[in-house]
């Protein structure tokens, strides 16, 4: 017998979901913020950020999150609007359903798809806003700049997943509840 | 999955993805001008930036003493014999009497500068993310007079140019970037030349000036500034000091490395000039 959540349930469900929403876009804020900081080198703190929330998240809000940061990520390295936004939200998107059907959420699943959208964005950064000018030494971009970003991105995915996974474990993600539910819904038929 | 592909979630992604590719059409097409509405975002944002910019130069700068001590130390010790060589040097007249003239004519520049009509000074309110040639926003824009391609000042010398215009914000280019050519004199030689960046350079914050003599005169700590015929740039303006001369690649000519006056990796406040004598061509 399933027993029907209590109105203190579902109000403290919901609390928890706005809990983790504004947390989420707090970071997405801090990220933006850390990013504009300086004029050293810097991890592209977005990419690996929106990648971990949309691994926790359905398919809409992964879409809202990779526009969000997307944008973001265009002001904060003054690229043309919408350029990184596309490329994020496609990511995004696509992690939401390899969670959604496929994937464990495990380190080296979320590390690896990291990597590969870093190594999209930096090829494609690389070929559009330097390759294609045909400006001399254009090589000393991908090792000086574009690699030890990406490498930095892409480690920077090993500080965010914990504090992010364990947020969106505490606060009941949709996934969590739809999961929870399909097996409850089996336990009851059987 | 095909589920998904059939889903009306499935539909709104793509309406999104339309929308995004819309609106960086649309951000082509205003050609360096800030759409209107990304415009308020980032005035919105400015302050926060502001801060986090403030926040991490001075954790640069605590850093920097101590991480660099030894290398202070050292360019400590490197000018104390420089200035005991300068003293030596006094002796010579003649020698003093040259560098005396390229300062004043230093000194002329500044004063010549009557023409200019300059923003208020505007802030620098962050970097444009892992820019190899330290691209940066500022706290002006149209609204402040400022508009594209107006070069941008500090006392010290040039910094770049204005590559994006919002109402309250804009991007600076800097000379480090190949895609800023300046027309440039030595002020000691008379040569001239155009300056602009290159890749291997830019990451020593060093720039060239290419089309020289390839017997040029130009040589160590000579003054190079703008020569102000394309209409770009005003004419007679600081740009920096030459480091070391080299043949090109092809030996058919020499360049300049020179080091700008301006350090563009740290800014805090620079300058936009909105308006001088010649801007645009115009007599």
């Amino acid at each position: 017998m399933i027993r029907r959540s209590t109105r203190q349930e579902r109000r403290r469900y919901y609390f928890l979901q706005t809990l983790q929403w504004v947390i989420f876009g707090l970071l997405i804020a801090l990220a933006f913020l850390t990013s504009t900081a300086g004029s050293m080198l810097k991890p592209l703190l977005l990419i690996p950020l929106s990648l971990c929330i949309s691994s926790h998240t359905g398919e809409i809000q992964a879409m809202a999150v990779g526009t969000i940061s997307g944008l973001l990520l265009d002001i904060s390295c003054g690229k043309l609007l919408g350029y990184n936004a596309v490329l994020l939200v496609v990511c995004c998107v696509a992690v939401s359903l390899l969670y959604n059907y496929i994937l464990r959420q495990k380190l080296f699943n979320i590390l690896l798809l990291t990597a590969v959208c870093t190594l999209v964005q930096g090829y494609l950064d690389y070929t559009f806003y330097y390759s294609i000018w045909g400006h001399e030494d254009v090589g000393l971009i991908y090792t000086g700049v574009i690699l030890p970003s990406g490498a930095m991105t892409v480690a920077s995915t090993l500080l965010l997943y914990a504090p992010i996974k364990w947020l969106a474990e505490k606060c009941g993600n949709r996934r969590t509840h739809e999961l929870e539910k399909t097996m409850l819904g089996a336990a009851y038929r059987d | 999955m095909g589920k998904f592909l059939q889903s009306t979630k499935c539909k709104i992604i793509l309406f999104v993805l339309a929308l995004l590719i819309g609106i960086m059409i649309y951000a082509v097409s205003k050609g360096g001008y800030t759409i209107s509405g990304i415009g308020i975002f980032k005035s919105l944002t400015a302050p926060l930036q502001k801060a986090s910019n403030a926040i991490s130069a001075s954790v640069e700068h605590v850093l920097d003493m101590y991480t660099n001590a030894d290398a202070y130390y050292q360019e400590n010790q490197a000018l104390k014999k420089e200035v005991a060589e300068l003293n030596r040097e006094l002796a010579d007249y003649q020698e003093t009497k040259e560098k005396l003239a390229d300062l004043q004519e230093f000194v002329g520049i500044k004063e010549a500068h009557t023409d200019f009509t300059l923003s208020s000074p505007c802030e620098v309110i962050g970097y444009v993310t892992n820019d190899p040639y330290h691209a940066f926003q500022i706290d002006g824009g149209s609204k402040d007079g400022i508009s594209l391609h107006d070069p941008v000042v500090t006392e010290q010398g040039l910094v770049g140019i204005i590559t994006e215009v919002g109402e309250e914000i804009s991007t600076v280019t800097t000379i480090l970037s190949p895609d800023v050519s300046v027309s440039a004199i030595c002020v000691r030689s008379g040569e001239n030349g155009v300056l602009s960046g290159t890749i291997s350079l830019a990451k020593d914050g060093l720039c060239r000036m290419s089309y020289l003599n390839l017997e040029t005169r130009v040589v160590k700590d000579n003054v190079i500034i703008t020569r102000g015929d394309s209409g770009l740039f005003p004419n007679g303006y600081v740009i920096g000091y030459v480091k070391e001369t080299r043949t090109d690649e092809a030996g058919m000519t020499s360049y300049a490395v020179v080091e700008p006056a301006v350090n563009v990796e740290n800014l805090r406040m620079v300058v936009v000039v909105t308006d001088f004598d010649g801007k645009g061509g115009k007599k």
